[in-house]
Formats: C-alpha cells, sequence, structure tokens
C-alpha cells in the first residue's frame, strides 16, 4: 500500500465544466461495450447494479478504468462520471492507471508469505517490473493457500511456485501460452490425499525476509 | 469419520456437468423440496440445525424464517466472496461442483419465498465463475432455474455477479451495497438484510457451502443431519488447512473432532523439526490459539469457549520460523489495506496499528507502545460499523497477549541493532 | 402522505428521567433531557443516519456493545448512559483517532472558533494525543470549484458532503475516492464541483475541510456578528443568517426553518450577495468563470437561478457611474448623463417631476421591496397624486374575484405540502430557476416519501387536468405548484378559471394538505399584492375605489403619451433578469420609457434600462440593509432585519416615499419603520392585529392565525394565534 493515494493534491480545475451525466449526443460508446453495459443492465431490478459489469467491460476495452472509459460507461448507465469513479476506486482489480495487458497479481498474504511469497514477489518483480506488458501486483488473499505461494496470471491461478519458475511463467503469459499448465489449480485434485502432499519451498520465510 | 456430504465423489471427472451431476443423485433433492410445502421445507432446515459457514454461524433455518411473509419482493443472495485469509473452501465446490449450489439456492430459495436470486463472486474467482455461469446456462436448460422450476408454481432467476476484489464484500450488508452497484460499504444495522437488504427488500444471505449442504439436508432429513457432528455444532464442515503444514488443502470432517487431528492427523503437521508456534482456527480475523490449544474440539462453542473462534473454517498454523512482529505486521497490513474506510474507529485503527508495528519493527520503539497498540485494539473492538475492525484488533490483542515477551525482545534487539548500525 | 406522528415516551438518561417523542433519535431525545450526545456524521437533513464517525456512541441498558445514539430510536423505558465509563473512554478514543489525521492548524484555519471538531475535542477528547507517527501533508488549500477550497488534510471523512451532493441536491458530483484511510473527497477526474446548491457543504462540514472562497480569512468568529433576516433574492424567502463585520455582511448562512427551507440555501442567495452590496466594478466583470459556468450547467439541465452580477456596459460616464455598480447615493440625469447630487437635490426634482404629472404617474414594484414599501407606495400613488395605475404583477392584472378566489386559505398549499403530498403538479414554472429551494423539497419528496411529479406547461388546459388526474390516483393529497406566468395573457384568466374549477374538481380546497402554491414572478409578489400594489383592489385585496391600468396597459400608456411619469420601486423593466423585463412584449418598454418625461427609481445596482432612461435614482439598499416585513408564497409573514449599515447615503424606500408624499401635501403619518408595519397591519384585513414580535425569526402564516375569508372583513379578534 503506498503512503499517498494519488488524487490526496489534485485541484478541480476551474476551466473545465462540471462533470454531468454525459450527453449522448457528443459521447461516442463503442457499439460491443455499449451492448455490454446495456445487456448487464437488463440482469438485475436496478440499473446501477451493472456499475462493476459494466466497469469490468470497459477495462477491458480500453486496459484501465481511464476517464475516458468512465464517460463512456456513465453515458450508457445514465449515472454521473463521479459516481463510477468512486466505485472504479474502491475496488482492487479496477485500474485507476494504465498498466501493462498481462497482470500478475501474486499473493502476499498470510498464508503465502509463510510460504515464500516475499521471495517469489521480488523475482517476479526483477524479471518483469521493466516491461511495460506486465501488471505486476501484490495482491491479498487470492483464496489459494493450498497452493502457496501462488499466483493469478491473467486470471488463471498457478502454484505452488518456486522463484524459479518465474521467467518460464512470464514467458507463457507473453506467448498467449497456457501459463505453467502443469502447476494451475484447475488440475489439482482435492479428495486424492496425495494431492494435498506437497514439497516444502526451498527458501525458508525467515530468509526469504532478508 | 462419517461419509462426506459435500466432498462425496469431489474429483469425479465431470462433476461440473449436469450429466454427471443428475447421474449421481443430483436434483432429487429440489425435486423432493418441490413436493413438500415451503414450510415444510423451513422445518427441515431448523431442524437440522445447520450453521452458517460464512463466519458467523448463525443458524440457516432460523435466518430464512426471519424473512418476512408476504407478496413483497424479497431476495436469496449467495456470498460467493470468499476472501477470508487462509480460506478456500467454497472456491473448490464452486468450481467442481457448481449444480450442488445451484440446487441449494433453488430449495433455499422455495422455502423463504423468494423467486429473485443472485451469485455475488468474488471477481478473483474467474474460473470458478465461468464453471459456474456454464452450469447455471445448464441448469435453466433443464428448468431447474427460471419460470416454473420443474413445472411447480415456484419461478426462480439466478444472476451470477462478479466482484472486482474487495474483502469487505464479504460482510453481508457491504456485499449488497456492492451488489447495488456502489463501493461496498458496510450498512447499519438495523435494519437486518431480513427486513432490508438488496434493493431494500427482505433479503436472505448465505455462504457457498451453507447453500451447497442444503440438498444433503433434504436427502437425508433435517434430523438425520443434525446426527452428524455435536449438539451445537452439527453436521460437516469443509476446513481449509494452510500456512505451515506438509498437506496444506481442504477437508471435510465431522465438527467436534480435535483441532490436533485435523492439523496433524489430515494436513500431516508442520513441517520436520519445526514446532507449532501459534494458528488461526478460522481465518486471520481469529484470535490466535497456541499449541496448548491443539485438543480443543473443532466447533463453533468449543472453539470460542478456548477464546477464539471458527470463523470460515481456515486454520491457517505458523511455526517457530516465523517471527510474530512479521505476522502481525501482516495482518494489520491486510485489514488496513481493506478497511472501507467509513467508520473512524476501523479506518484510522487499522491505519495507526501499522504504523506502530513498523516502529516495533525498525527498533523506534518502547514496550509502552505495546500498552498503546492494545489499548488501540480493545477500542477499536465493539465500536466499529462492521466487524472488519475487530477481525484486525482480536488477532493482533491476542498476539500482544500471548507473546508480549517476543515483542519486547524484538524491539529491544531492534534498537540494539540500530545503535550498532548508527555507532558503525 | 401521512406525516409522521409522535407519541411521547419516558425513558432515563444518566440517571433521570425525561420524556421525548418516542422513535426520535437517541441523540435528539437527549436533548429533552439537556444531554447533549456529540456528533459528526449525524444531520437528519441527510437523510437516515449512517453511523459512521462513531462519535454518538452510549450505553443502553441490556443491549451489550455500546451503540450509536445517532441511529438508536428512543423507546419508552430504556435506560441510557452518556457519562458511564465506558461510554467516555470510547468518546476519547473516537476523538483520539480523528486527530490522528488531522493536522491541528486550527490558528490559521478558517473554522477556528466555530468548528465542531474544536469543540467536541475540548468537551470529550483527551487533551492528549499518543499518536507519534509523523502526520500527513498534503497540499493545501486547492480549488474544488471557484466557490469552495478544500483542505484535505483537515477531513475526518464524515461524509457529509457527499451525502449532500448525493442524496440532496442529487447532483452526484462530489465523491469519496479510494478506500481506507486513502479516501478523500473529489470531484471526476478534476473537474470542478458546480451545482445549484453546492455552498450548503461549506457549512455542512464539521471541520474546516470546506471553506468558502470569498469568506476565507475575512474574519473570525470573534469578530464577527450574526444578524437574522430573509434573503428577498427570490420568492423562496429563505431565512438566512448573515455573519456581519464592521457593518458589512462578509457571509450567508442558512438560518433553518422547516417551513421554508429546510435548512438549506442556493449558491445564488448564498454567494451573490456580495456582489450586490458592492455591486461589481467595471474591471472585474466579463472575467467571471463562476458565472459562466453556472450558465453551462444550466443549459445541460441542472440549472442554477439568474446571475446577479450584471452585463457591464463600457465605463464611458465622466463619474463612475455604470451598470452594475451599487447606486449608493441619489444620481440625477443632468446633460444626458446621470450625476450624483445631494438628497435634497434629488427629492426637490422628484417632487416636482410628480407635481407635473399628477394623476399621469404610474408605479410598478417588484424585486425586494417589503410590504411597507409597496403599501406606502400605493398610498403615494392613490392618495397624494390620485393616480391608481400601480401594479406589482410583471404578468399584468388579473380579475379581483380570481385573486380572492386564489388566496383562499383552504385553498393555500404550504411549503411542507410539498414534501408530504401524493403528488404535485408543476404547473408552467420551473422550481430550481424560480424558486430553487423549492427544488430541493421536491427531490425530498420524491426520495424519502414516494412523491409523484409531473409537469405540464399551462398552455394545454386539457394537459394539465390529465396530469392532475393521473397525479390524483397515486392519493388524495396533491399540490399544484404553479408560476404566475400561468395567468398571462389575454387568456390568462380563463386559464387561471381552469385552474380553480381543477381545485374544485379534486377538492383540492378540503382536503388536508393538498391545495394551490403560485410561485410569483417577483421575490415579493404576494407580499406586494397583499399590500396593495395592484390597479384593481386595495390593501388586503379590497375594492379598490377605482380600477387604474396595470402593467401591460402602464407600458402602452406611457408610450402613447397617455401618462407620463413613471415610479419604478425596485423595477427596471429593461434590466437583465428583471421579471418585468421577461413578461413584457419585446420594445414595448424601450418605447414607454423614452417617451416617459420623468422616470424616477428606487434600485441597489445600476442597471441597463435605468442607466439609459432614470431621470432620478435613489439608492435602495439589498435586504440586509432594511427593515419590514415580506410575504412567502404561502402566506407566511417574515421580517427582513437589517444586519448592515446603509452603504454610503443609502435610504430606506418607506423613508423616501414618506418624504415625497410630504413636499407633494399629503402626510402619510409615518415615521418610523414600525409605524410603517403598524399602519399596513391595520390596513390587511387579514393582517389585522399581527405584530412584529408576533412574526418574529420564524414567520407567521396569515392564514393560520384565524378562519378569515379573504372578503375584506377584518377577524374579530386579531392578536391570538389559531
Amino acid at each position: 500500500m503506498p503512503e499517498r493515494a494519488s488524487g490526496w493534491d489534485r485541484a478541480s480545475d476551474p476551466e473545465k465544466d462540471p462533470a454531468l451525466i454525459p450527453d449522448p449526443a457528443t459521447t461516442e460508446v463503442p457499439p460491443e461495450l455499449r451492448k455490454r453495459i446495456e445487456d448487464a443492465m437488463t440482469l438485475y431490478p436496478e440499473r446501477h447494479s451493472a456499475a462493476i459489469p459494466a466497469l469490468h467491460a470497459a477495462q477491458e476495452l480500453h486496459g484501465w478504468c481511464s476517464p475516458e472509459a468512465i464517460e463512456q460507461v456513465a453515458c450508457v448507465m445514465r449515472v454521473t462520471p463521479a459516481y463510477l469513479d468512486s466505485v472504479a476506486s474502491f475496488y482492487d482489480m479496477l485500474e485507476k492507471r494504465p498498466v501493462g495487458k498481462h497482470s500478475v497479481y501474486v499473493c502476499t498474504n498470510i498464508s503465502c508469505s509463510l510460504r515464500g511469497a516475499d521471495a517469489l514477489l521480488a523475482m517476479v518483480r526483477e524479471h518483469a517490473d521493466d516491461d511495460a506488458d506486465f501488471n505486476v501486483r501484490s495482491f491479498e488473499c487470492l483464496g489459494a493457500c493450498d497452493i502457496a505461494p501462488m499466483a493469478s496470471v491473467d486470471g488463471v491461478y498457478v502454484g505452488p511456485l518456486e522463484p524459479s519458475d518465474v521467467p518460464q511463467l512470464l514467458d507463457d503469459a507473453r506467448a498467449g501460452r497456457p501459463v505453467l499448465p502443469q502447476k494451475q489449480l484447475a488440475t489439482r485434485l482435492v479428495a486424492d490425499p496425495n494431492a494435498n502432499s506437497q514439497e516444502f519451498p526451498a527458501h525458508a520465510p525467515e530468509e526469504a525476509r532478508r | 469419520m462419517t461419509d462426506m456430504l459435500l466432498f462425496k465423489d469431489i474429483d469425479e471427472p465431470g462433476l461440473k456437468t449436469l450429466a454427471v451431476y443428475e447421474a449421481r443423485g443430483g436434483y432429487d433433492s429440489l425435486r423432493k423440496a418441490l413436493a413438500l410445502t415451503p414450510a415444510q421445507v423451513l422445518e427441515q432446515l431448523e431442524a437440522s440445525g445447520l450453521r452458517g459457514r460464512g463466519g458467523a454461524g448463525f443458524q440457516m433455518g432460523k435466518k430464512v424464517s426471519f424473512l418476512p411473509q408476504g407478496s413483497m419482493e424479497k431476495y436469496l443472495v449467495c456470498n460467493a466472496d470468499e476472501s477470508e485469509p487462509g480460506t478456500f473452501k467454497d472456491r473448490e465446490l464452486l468450481q467442481k461442483n457448481p449444480h450442488v449450489l445451484i440446487e441449494g439456492i433453488a430449495i433455499a430459495a422455495y422455502a423463504a419465498g423468494t423467486d429473485r436470486s443472485f451469485i455475488y463472486i468474488r471477481g478473483e474467482y474467474v474460473l470458478q465463475a465461468d464453471v459456474l455461469d456454464a452450469a447455471l446456462a445448464e441448469a435453466r436448460e433443464a428448468g431447474y432455474i427460471g419460470e416454473r422450476v420443474l413445472d411447480s408454481d415456484h419461478s426462480l432467476t439466478l444472476v451470477v455477479h462478479r466482484g472486482a476484489g474487495a474483502y469487505i464484500c464479504g460482510e453481508e450488508t457491504a456485499l449488497l451495497d456492492s451488489l447495488e452497484g456502489k463501493r461496498g460499504n458496510p450498512r447499519l444495522k438495523p435494519p437486518f438484510p431480513a427486513n432490508q437488504g438488496l434493493y431494500q427488500g427482505p433479503t436472505l444471505i448465505n455462504n457457498v457451502e451453507t447453500l451447497s449442504t442444503v440438498p444433503s439436508i433434504i436427502a437425508l432429513g433435517g434430523e438425520q443431519y443434525a446426527k452428524i457432528g455435536v449438539e451445537t455444532s452439527t453436521g460437516t464442515k469443509l476446513v481449509s488447512v494452510s500456512g505451515h503444514v506438509q498437506k496444506p488443502g481442504n477437508y471435510e470432517i465431522e465438527l467436534g473432532i480435535p483441532s490436533r487431528e485435523i492439523i496433524y492427523g489430515l494436513a500431516g503437521g508442520p513441517p520436520e523439526g519445526r514446532e507449532i508456534k501459534c494458528w488461526f482456527p478460522g481465518g486471520s480475523s481469529a484470535p490466535v490459539l497456541t499449541p496448548d490449544d491443539l485438543d480443543v474440539p473443532y466447533d463453533f462453542d468449543s472453539v470460542a469457549k478456548a477464546g477464539s473462534m471458527l470463523g470460515s473454517g481456515a486454520i491457517i498454523v505458523v511455526d517457530d520460523s516465523t517471527p510474530i512482529v512479521d505476522l502481525a505486521l501482516k495482518v494489520a497490513k491486510f485489514y488496513r489495506h481493506e478497511s472501507c474506510g467509513k467508520c473512524t474507529p476501523c479506518r484510522e485503527g487499522t491505519n495507526w496499528t501499522v504504523k506502530m508495528l513498523e516502529r516495533i519493527d525498525s527498533g523506534e520503539a518502547t514496550p509502552m507502545d505495546l500498552d498503546i497498540m492494545a489499548s488501540v485494539q480493545e477500542h477499536i473492538i465493539g465500536n466499529c460499523l462492521c466487524v472488519l475492525g475487530d477481525a484486525m484488533a482480536m488477532p493482533i490483542g491476542s498476539m500482544i497477549a500471548k507473546f508480549r515477551e517476543e515483542f519486547e525482545e524484538h524491539i529491544e534487539q531492534a534498537r540494539v541493532r540500530q545503535e550498532l548500525a548508527a555507532h558503525a | 402522505m401521512p406525516r409522521p406522528q409522535h407519541n411521547t415516551i419516558t425513558f432515563t438518561i444518566d440517571g433521570r428521567e425525561v420524556q421525548a417523542p418516542e422513535n426520535a433519535m437517541l441523540v435528539d431525545a437527549a436533548k429533552h433531557g439537556d444531554v447533549e450526545i456529540p456528533v459528526f456524521c449525524y444531520e437528519p437533513k441527510l437523510g437516515n443516519p449512517v453511523g459512521a464517525c462513531r462519535m454518538c456512541l452510549v450505553e443502553i441498558e441490556g443491549i451489550g456493545k455500546l451503540q450509536t445514539g445517532c441511529s438508536t430510536p428512543v423507546k419508552d423505558g430504556m435506560v441510557v448512559h452518556t457519562q458511564s465509563e465506558r461510554v467516555k473512554e470510547a468518546q476519547r478514543s473516537v476523538v483520539e483517532f480523528l486527530l490522528i489525521n488531522h493536522p491541528l492548524d486550527c490558528p490559521v484555519c478558517d473554522k477556528g472558533g466555530e468548528c465542531p471538531l474544536q469543540d467536541i475535542s475540548f468537551g470529550w477528547g483527551d487533551g492528549i494525543s499518543r499518536f507519534i507517527e509523523p502526520k500527513r501533508h498534503f497540499v493545501k488549500p486547492l480549488e474544488l470549484s471557484p466557490k469552495i477550497a478544500i483542505d484535505r488534510e483537515r477531513c475526518i471523512l464524515c461524509y457529509r458532503c457527499v451525502r449532500f451532493s448525493q442524496e440532496v441536491s442529487e447532483d452526484y458530483q462530489l465523491v469519496l475516492l479510494e478506500r481506507g484511510a486513502h479516501s478523500f473527497v473529489s470531484t471526476f477526474d478534476g473537474h470542478p464541483y458546480v451545482a445549484p446548491f453546492s455552498g450548503n457543504i461549506i457549512e455542512l462540514c464539521p471541520v474546516g475541510a470546506l471553506t468558502s472562497r470569498s469568506y476565507r480569512f475575512r474574519a473570525r468568529p470573534w469578530d464577527i456578528e450574526d444578524a437574522g433576516s430573509v434573503c428577498t433574492l427570490c420568492p423562496a424567502q429563505c431565512n438566512v443568517s448573515l455573519t456581519v463585520r464592521d457593518e458589512r455582511v462578509m457571509r450567508v448562512l442558512a438560518r433553518e426553518n422547516d417551513e421554508v427551507d429546510d435548512g438549506w440555501l442556493c449558491d445564488h442567495g448564498r454567494f451573490a450577495y456580495p456582489a450586490l452590496a458592492r455591486g461589481t466594478s467595471s474591471a472585474e466583470a466579463g472575467g467571471d468563470r463562476a458565472s459562466q459556468v453556472l450558465e453551462q450547467a444550466s443549459a445541460a439541465g441542472n440549472g442554477h437561478p439568474p446571475s446577479a452580477e450584471p452585463p457591464t456596459a463600457p465605463n464611458a460616464n465622466p463619474h463612475g457611474v455604470h451598470v452594475g455598480m451599487r447606486v449608493s447615493e441619489p444620481l440625477l440625469r443632468d446633460g444626458g448623463e446621470l450625476r450624483p447630487v445631494s438628497w435634497e437635490r434629488a427629492l426637490e426634482e422628484v417632487a416636482a417631476m410628480l407635481e407635473r404629472a399628477g394623476a399621469r404617474t404610474a408605479a410598478l414594484a417588484g424585486s425586494g421591496a417589503t410590504n411597507e414599501e409597496g403599501f406606502l407606495l400605493s398610498r403615494l400613488m392613490r392618495e397624494t397624486l390620485g393616480s391608481p395605475h400601480v401594479d406589482s404583477r410583471a404578468n399584468g392584472a388579473l380579475a379581483l374575484e380570481l385573486q380572492r378566489a386564489l388566496a383562499e386559505p383552504r385553498l393555500q398549499a404550504k411549503v411542507s405540502d410539498l414534501e408530504f403530498a401524493h403528488g404535485v403538479l408543476v404547473l408552467d414554472c420551473d422550481p430550481l430557476l424560480d424558486a430553487p429551494i423549492l427544488d430541493l423539497r421536491l427531490r425530498k419528496g420524491a426520495r424519502r416519501h414516494g412523491l409523484e411529479i409531473e409537469r405540464v406547461a399551462g398552455e394545454n388546459l386539457r394537459a394539465m387536468r390529465e396530469a392532475a388526474l393521473r397525479l390524483s390516483e397515486a392519493g388524495a393529497e396533491l399540490v399544484i405548484l404553479w408560476g404566475e406566468r400561468f395567468g398571462a395573457g389575454s387568456d390568462g384568466e380563463e386559464r387561471v378559471r381552469a385552474l380553480l374549477a381543477l381545485a374544485e374538481e379534486l377538492s383540492l380546497g378540503e382536503i388536508d394538505g393538498a391545495g394551490l402554491l403560485e410561485i410569483p414572478a417577483t421575490s415579493n409578489g404576494r407580499g406586494l399584492r397583499e399590500s396593495g400594489v395592484l390597479p384593481n383592489c386595495g390593501p388586503g385585496l379590497s375594492e379598490g375605489e377605482q380600477d387604474g391600468l396595470d402593467t401591460h396597459a402602464i407600458a402602452a400608456a406611457l408610450a402613447s403619451g397617455e401618462l407620463s411619469a413613471l415610479y419604478l420601486l425596485e423595477v427596471d423593466p429593461l434590466g437583465r433578469d428583471d421579471p418585468f423585463a421577461a413578461a413584457a412584449a419585446s420594445g414595448s418598454w424601450a418605447d414607454a420609457l423614452a417617451r416617459a418625461s420623468a422616470v424616477v427609481a428606487h434600485a441597489t445596482l445600476l442597471s441597463q434600462g435605468l442607466a439609459e432612461h432614470a431621470n432620478v435614482i435613489f439608492p435602495a439598499g439589498p435586504y440586509a440593509e432594511k427593515e419590514g416585513t415580506v410575504t412567502h408564497p404561502d402566506g407566511r409573514v417574515q421580517r427582513v432585519r437589517r444586519a448592515a449599515a446603509e452603504a454610503g447615503l443609502t435610504r430606506s424606500g418607506w423613508r423616501v416615499i414618506v418624504e415625497l408624499s410630504l413636499r407633494l401635501g399629503t402626510d402619510l403619518d409615518v415615521r418610523t419603520e414600525k409605524e410603517a408595519s403598524r399602519q399596513l397591519f391595520e390596513a390587511v384585513p387579514f393582517y389585522a392585529g399581527l405584530t412584529l414580535e408576533e412574526i418574529g425569526g420564524r414567520g407567521v402564516r396569515w392564514q393560520e392565525r384565524e378562519l378569515v375569508a379573504v372578503s375584506g372583513e377584518p377577524p374579530a379578534r386579531g392578536d391570538e394565534r389559531a
């Protein structure tokens, strides 16, 4: 968690107009995005419920919840952009800054960090931080402590990961191949007692810390 | 060990498809339920003694009965926002047996008299949401969900709603706000969701595991189900065991077995040569227990009596290689990150606690800071809008109480290290 | 819709039995026992409590955890403790938590001295903090809008301002961004917060995080005095509290009156005052970004009341006279130019002009003219000059029988009816522009009580009736909120008859909470009519001796030479934003004023028409320099109180009128403001027996004093309230 939030020191620009509900006549919305938002709105008794699905859709299209993306959603949903900005900035998965197209969420919560997540994250950062295609984030518990330490790569859970898995992981993501197929959560059994057995990480947690 | 209910056939290839699920008796419970009156179904649920598997452990049947009768629009919401650190049991069910959840929702909705339901699934569970969507399409096609379910007078819509990453949305009222398209801020209670929930209508909210258990209750009969487990904690429970154990994973247990049996028996205990330092019996929000507590029966009331809580049934084991300050800092930082910011003690208290722990870690603290930190935790507990503040303050408070000596040693050593560095 | 009913219950607070309305929140119920429970986020005006700040934690016997007093309804027999050690510790801890991220820069903070956080820290906090970590520091202050500065360091995240934007004014421009301790108040992507009621957030802020840019560093609470009055910039007549320093109004705040304004002010009422008092210098005009932004907001359907700042003409006058300036001394046209002159000279000239014109003089009154000024103007015209040609209706006369029918007390809806009615038909008016605060009341009704609202234009009477019938299906309590312009034009009377017939058809006069509410074109339109400023009747809608010409006929008669002089009491029929100009046929007044031999005006600011045509202008004052009464559209007689010194040589209208009358040979027998009021109350039958004391700070609806019919008969007893 950074010590400062990005908007704390931002003033309003009095040269701008107030941000009202965007005018459909002057706000261009890509048709496929419009359709996804309108479809989402039909699922709920109140259209506001579609805010998160709509922002997900806009983020897929724009890469992040840019002011432009938010204005487009606001235009279709008939709400103010501020309403959606407020929602978007509340949730971790909605990006408020431009990011790389491949997301690597490394879980660094308790169970994963007990098993070497901090070293794993350091390794991922070392290999991907300078690569504009990657959005590397330290994430709170992703709900896969059984494969700790783990990461979600473009939404696909993989683990348990060794730091040495990182180059392959990034290469797979870059190439659009399934990421570390043998380590994907999807393939893991639960009822087989052996499935729950695994080697302990090479790095003991206290070593990883230093 | 009793037969597994939730994990029966869990790794059967294709269980997530309707064909395999039906071949194994799937949706028979729904048929059975629809032949009963809603009141009779409710009776079965109440007789089962099933307590909510999300964390609070409230009797599910009672919760259903709180919904007002009448023709107003009511809702059922399944809480699949599994985010409590250490918890990954719902994920297993969602991914491998989505139909048992859908069936459970259909039965519970019938009992509660609602015809609109939602599954709020955390946005990170992409695979599981996709599986759920596919299963839902099949269930609709087969007439288990939709207009006039199985030609009965009962209709039900079900929407899978994906969240976007916020722990607080696991709190039921925050989940409702989030589902309404707002920031996930918890609401003031009362009114409780049973009276004024989603879109201000009466709303039943249950966890994935709870609802997935419903078909078993109907199949067995409530009274039969109640014979499993112990008196106040009936049935089986999925337990997620993680951290310093040899076999981390999900296990289905009968409630009331000794905790030791889970940690050592099922999960293989800590790695060779290591000792357990402490363990969270119910996710990171639960006060930590020590090796002395390993014989506590793993059920709601026994764990509470031991000074902690069963919570979501997530056991995190921490061995003696981990400094307690590291653990505390990890916990506190998590809750600071996840505090919604609405109420003062949680927003400021989590922030302050992290800052104090950082100072303790870096050697700029004195033992007096431990007193202040303990007092801050006390000022958070019970004074917040929802339980998130408590969820940090309780484990942190328990760590200070149980490991005070280690904290003091840490402070002293860090201070000495810093002084040496300054003079070097 | 049923109003909330309250039974009285008895509960125990801090060991004492106290009676309070059942289900009142404990915070409010405690006040009945003189117990103060501190709050930050609680503000009932903003809707349901949110329980966010946790300052109001109290102990209730039988409940384990401490409860928030702001959200716990009091019940009979409840036992509450606010002084127990447990509660005190919780209160101390909340103050301690809040001060963690608060800079404590009170010595340089505008809120210092009137700051709830200061007061509560002092009253309930511990005096010391155990927080030794570095505090956050942000750039400050930042511009939130042209009118409001934001200091995020000081913000305690009480949510009041964002709740106002989202749930009261419903503009949803102001939100919280980010989460947890990172949360901050902001707009979208650096856009300014510009909305018709934005200034209310300054008053709502319990710390110095939101401050008025025009008031910042202008005064300290110990330098100022508060003066209650009524804003007369529009017919809504909101109750205000004026912050006065050294006889100058520095700031306008709301003075909550549920029956009038619900505690809110529009931005026009809040921020326009300084320009009204000072006028705009020609140098600063034209560059006002704030009003441009407002124009755009209005154009985008997010309207606002007309701007106070008049346009500025090039300053060609050697005497520094220019459009938009404050008139603070008498001006006389001499050699084609307006020049400052002494009062003696001005009065002498005007007396001579009126003497010459005599009964060929006409008079119009509008804007912020008080009842007393209107009443005395009518006397000057009728008694001194013998002219019945007086009007205050920008849209022209209405038959006396119709005026009386419309003023029937049983048909009269009041402001709070707008909130609790089942339906409101908005007819030929735009509340947001015509009486902004009523727009908030309608929104509140819709949001909280399911009020249904339909808007129709009056030209289609069938559509009007159909809309009313549709609304009445939702419930019998229907209010028709209509604008004066509905009755304008040649078929105006026919329309008003249809409106009255509709009211009869729907029994609006018989149903409690139903009725008609007219928004007059001018701020004190109702008061001026009732004071006798109408061509076809005298004070209190009494039968006049002789019918005069109405506004439109006066214009025509001046243009044709039939009338020769025009006396304008706070009216400029060619002025921008003047309702008389808006209601007139284009070109009619330009001719009339050009042909008139004498145009005499009372004005606060120099406007376009007066700058071109007035022969003499008397310096009138804005409302804070006036004393008198005005009448709200729903019949509430309210007091306008002098809060500041009259600028320059400004002189109250009533004094000038009385003086002129004397010079013309008729003593109106008024020497003081109070005498003017007394004379008015005696003359208007349904004001009979009113006293200024009775009106007090909240006003009195004359319809509620006695069951009086509008027949010209004074009521039997007058000085008791019904």
